[in-house]
This record gives structure tokens, sequence and C-alpha cells, in this order.
């Protein structure tokens, strides 16, 4: 029996094969749901339920469609959390948390990184400041087509599979997020 | 699409790309052990139907073959009843499953059958 005819054996390349693919994913999911999100702690959970998912619904799809699905999957729990968000707020609202109430941060997390910062580190940082809090500023349907499309690497087709819209609206998504980028940050299109 | 990037298109990408590698190990290391969550939550095939017939059809076909010849002119050489309990080997439960995916496990089990239990 050929591995490729044992379901074991086909099974072990598939779990090889998904994590991987979000092995090389996960890093970068997270940063853009940060972006998205401006909450370390959820866009964590919304990583992890986009993996779960992922593999649950679409593991056995062919492995060039994951990365179009994986990033629906996070825009949709993107998406959702917004929303629980949104309505925390009105409730909280009405009755704000006690200083008791604050989580408790991971003591690991407060070690500063090791990776010290030269200053085109430094810069870049202030840059992606920078673009953040444009990005929040403008349409979610650009700030999406701008994070998948550059951030992401997504092409075109896979971006437009990713946001559920035609090519040609991913097009002018994108297109105005970086006009509207240009605008924020006074730059010009070189 | 890289020869149509602008010059902030450019930069914000290598920005994002250096955050990306600056994430700090905790957080990697959440999101490893989520990646490895998902993962366990993937479907181990079961055996399918067929899997799951052949071996019990074989032992039937096995076992016809055995009553028929105790039943019809040959004695049995060895006595099952009469072989001393200290001999007789007990297989685990899951060493019996390795075997019975051996193709060659009921050639060899008629084999011995044939030439006496013990």
């Amino acid at each position: 029996m050929s591995r490729r005819d044992d379901p074991r054996g086909s099974s072990l390349d598939r779990e090889r094969g998904l994590d991987r693919f979000l092995a090389g994913i996960e890093r970068r999911a997270f940063r853009i749901a940060c972006i998205a999100l401006g909450d370390r702690g959820e866009a964590e959970d919304v990583v992890q339920d986009s993996m779960l998912r992922l593999v649950r619904k679409y593991g056995n799809r062919p492995e060039t469609e994951w990365r179009p699905l994986f990033y629906r999957i996070l825009r949709n729990c993107i998406t959702d959390s917004q929303r629980r968000a949104h309505v925390r707020r009105a409730v909280t609202a009405f009755w704000p948390a006690s200083a008791s109430d604050e989580p408790e941060t991971d003591p690991v997390e407060r070690v500063p990184d090791p990776r010290g910062g030269p200053q085109e580190q430094f810069e870049g940082e202030q840059l992606l400041v920078q673009i953040e809090e444009t990005l929040a500023g403008i349409s979610a349907r650009q700030r999406e087509a701008f994070l998948l499309r550059n951030f992401e690497g997504l092409d075109v087709a896979q971006t437009a599979i990713a946001m559920g819209c035609s090519e040609g609206s991913v097009k002018t998504h994108y297109s105005r997020a970086v006009h509207a980028l240009q605008a924020a940050l006074g730059v010009s299109k070189s | 699409m890289n020869e149509d990037r602008s010059d902030l298109e450019l930069r914000s990408r290598a920005a994002f790309d250096r955050s990306v590698e600056s994430l700090d190990s905790a957080t990697r290391g959440r999101l490893a052990r989520a990646r490895a969550k998902a993962i366990a939550q993937l479907e181990r095939p079961r055996l399918s139907r067929p899997a799951i017939w052949v071996p019990a059809a074989a032992a039937s076909v096995l076992v016809i073959a055995l009553v028929w010849r105790m039943d019809g002119r040959e004695k049995p050489r060895t006595d099952v009843a009469q072989i001393p309990i200290e001999e007789l080997q007990l297989i685990p439960a899951e060493d019996f499953e390795m075997l019975q995916e051996e193709e060659g496990f009921y050639a060899w089990a008629a084999e011995q059958m044939s030439e006496g239990v013990g």
C-alpha cells in the first residue's frame, strides 16, 4: 500500500501540511488582528479561533486554498470580536469596572524584548504606529484591503476571496487606502 | 505586485515584517500552543468499512474451515484442552489489532492450525 493510498499516511501529511501552513502564518495574522482590533488579547483569541475553524472546516481542502480561506475566517472573527467589543462598551458604560477587575499582566510579558532596537527599527515602529492610527480612521473595507494586500501579500484574487467581494472592489478599496495613508503621512506616490 | 508599489507601501510592509519578527517570546509561545490545539482537532480517519470487514470475513472463513476439518474425517492432532495453561501464549488486544493488519497473519495462522495447535 503506497503512502498516498494509506488514509493514515495521507492524514499525517495533511496534519504536517496544516502545521507548516499555520506556523508560517500565525504571527502575521496576529499582527494584522492587533492592528484591526487594537487589543493583543483579543487578537490572540481571534487567531486561535481562526486556526480552529480552518482546521475543522477546511483542513481537507487543497493546500492552495488555505491562505485566502484562513484570512476570510480571520476577517469574520475580527468582525465578530468588534461587535462583541461594541456591546461590551455599551454595557460597561453603565457598570464601569473597578480596579480589582483589571486583568493582571503576565510578568513574562513585562520583560523587555532582548532584541534591542537600532535606529531603523525605531523609525519603522514609528511609521507602523502612524499607519495603524491612519488605518483606524478609514473604512473597514479599505483597511482590510490594505492589510491583506500590502502586509500579508495576498494577490487581488486571493484578497477578493478573503474579503468576499469582487476583484474590482479590492482594487478600489486598496487604492483608496493607499491614498488615505499618503495624505495622512504627507508623502506622495513615488 | 512589487513593480507598482509606492515607497510608502514598501516601507510600511518592511515595518510590518519587522514587527512580526520582533514579536515577544510569550506571544509566540501562546500562538504555537493555539496552533497545536487546532491541529489536535483534526479528525483522524477511521478504518473504512472494507478495512473492518476484510479481517472479520477472513476470520470467519478460517473458523468454518477448521470446524469442517474437525467435523470430518480427521481428528485434531492436538486437543487444546490438554495444553498446559503455562504454555498458552496470550496476545494483548493491541498486538492482535496489529496482527490483523498484517496480510500474512491469516496465512500463518492457517498454517499453524493445519500443523496442530500448540
